[in-house]
């Protein structure tokens, strides 16, 4: 019986997305064109 | 002025690539999270390595190797977009690492009971990641392009060569102290669609990181042809 | 190459006659370091940790710093006046200023660790006379290690606007090795374990210096002006 760990993956997997997406995002528009 | 248009073409082509990257990101996130078998002794924090790993790769490996490798060329060649180049990758680079030294930690908690350990990994990834916060404080503490191209490519250089030695100096501790070892979160034997999955996120966050890289260093030249441009216009 | 060594020497003995006219630094790196042992001394509890455990740790981390502090006074002295111009005018080769420059920093920081290390063991009640040499090895061999990486990054360090707060983030990362290793050595040293098993680290370190020593030496010339 594995341990019960799923928040911690979405807290990971959340983290990450954020982290990646706010930095391509703020990339794109200060670049947009400037 | 051909520098300009061109420039603003590469910051096209940059977004486009970002785009491709983004997106297969998200197939890997959907491939890992619901299409991916859960790990039976890890749970399910276990899938936090396929994000992870990946990441880990292009902050410690690839990002810093271009950083490297650029600055070296930028010393010989003296091309400042070279030198714009090997920034972009380290900006890009540092947002890898802090991912790396975010999931580490939380996944370490489910398998060592701690946030940190002296894990050989999340060591190097550390350090190497204070190469990179040093590296972004001294371009900013530098105005003169000239010289901040150069002060950069002498530490870019100097952490390429610190690379190696992080790596042996946290191996001989791993080796010669002995460790709490509850499980290791290295390299399991993976079966096939776990492999799959990690090595189609290798992909993924790769294609990610050019296009990153690209939009950066597209970026970096058209300021840099702008403010040329302004330069010789208000001679 | 025996001209270099002459030039070398030429510069460190300029600025460690500067050094001791003024001794500033020496005396504010000697007055951190006593204070550091005595806080550490006052600030533990005896009956927790025996001080021979906690004994390397202490002493890398007042060497450490002693060092930074005696690395910002380096390119310091010639920011002023823009002497460095002089400097780079003369005969001497670049090479030559660097080596110089590194061998009064280490000269500088070697003082005070020689007279840091008995006043340690003084704190510490931790007798040193029967491992002194490898000791002073080991320390020798970590101080050039973060010497010579901290003068090159000093040249750079004192054109920027945050000085001495950017010479500390520069140098940070490349401290792990040097002084890690030589914590884990004198640890070992503390405990008379036998050569062959600290042996590992002493390799480590010395290629570390042997490369650093190199590399800093050949990229010195590109944190000068043309």
């Amino acid at each position: 019986m594995p341990p019960a760990n799923g928040g911690y993956m979405v807290a990971a997997y959340v983290a990450a997305g954020v982290i990646y997406l706010a930095y391509s995002v703020w990339l794109y528009w200060r670049s947009r064109d400037r | 002025m051909t520098a300009i248009p061109s420039a603003e073409r590469a910051l096209k082509r940059g977004g486009i690539l970002m785009a491709i990257g983004l997106a297969a990101v998200a197939v890997v996130y959907v491939r890992a999270l619901v299409f991916t078998p859960e790990e039976a002794t890890q749970g399910l924090a276990q899938k936090i390595f396929y994000i992870h790993v990946p990441s880990a790769w292009v902050a410690l490996y690839l990002a810093y190797a271009i950083v490297g490798i650029f600055s070296v060329l930028y010393l010989l060649l003296k091309d400042p977009r070279l030198d714009l180049v090997a920034s972009s990758s380290a900006e890009v680079g540092t947002v890898f690492a802090t991912v790396v030294l975010i999931t580490g930690p939380i996944w370490g908690k489910t398998v060592w009971g701690t946030w940190w350990t002296w894990d050989a990994r999340l060591t190097s990834t550390l350090f190497l990641y204070f190469i990179y916060l040093a590296y972004l404080v001294l371009r900013s503490a530098v105005e003169e392009p000239g010289r901040r191209a150069r002060y950069c490519a002498v530490l870019g250089i100097l952490g390429a060569l610190l690379v190696p030695f992080i790596h042996m100096t946290v191996y001989l501790f791993r080796t010669l102290h002995p460790m709490p070892v509850v499980l290791q979160p290295g390299r399991p034997q993976l079966p096939g669609s776990m492999l799959i999955t990690l090595l189609s996120s290798f992909v993924a966050f790769t294609v990610f990181y050019a296009g990153l890289l690209a939009r950066r260093y597209a970026w970096a030249r058209l300021r840099a042809a702008r403010a040329q441009e302004e330069a010789d216009a208000s001679r | 190459m025996g001209e270099v060594l002459a030039q070398a020497w030429a510069i460190a003995a300029k600025d460690l006659l500067l050094e001791f006219r003024s001794r500033t630094a020496f005396l504010s790196a000697l007055v951190f370091t006593a204070l550091v042992l005595a806080i550490f001394n006052f600030a533990r509890d005896p009956t927790a940790v025996s001080s021979v455990d906690l004994a390397p740790s202490v002493l890398w981390i007042t060497f450490s710093f002693a060092g930074v502090l005696g690395l910002n006074r380096a390119f310091g002295l010639e920011k002023e006046n823009r002497a460095i111009d002089g400097l780079l005018l003369s005969p001497a080769s670049r090479t030559a200023l660097f080596l110089g420059k590194t061998l009064a920093n280490l000269v500088f920081v070697g003082a005070v660790e020689a007279i840091a290390l008995p006043l340690f063991a003084l704190f510490f009640n931790v007798p040193l006379l029967e491992i002194l040499g490898p000791l002073v090895l080991v320390i020798a061999l970590a101080t050039v290690g973060f010497v010579t990486v901290g003068t090159l990054m000093s040249s750079m360090a004192v054109n920027t606007r945050f000085g001495e707060m950017m010479l500390l983030v520069l140098v940070l990362p490349f401290l792990l090795t040097p002084v890690s290793t030589a914590a884990e050595m004198t640890a070992r040293l503390f405990a008379h374990r036998p050569f062959a098993e600290w042996a590992p680290w002493l390799k480590l370190l010395a290629a570390y210096d042997i490369a650093f020593v190199v590399l800093c030496t050949l990229v010195f010339e590109f944190t000068l002006e043309e």
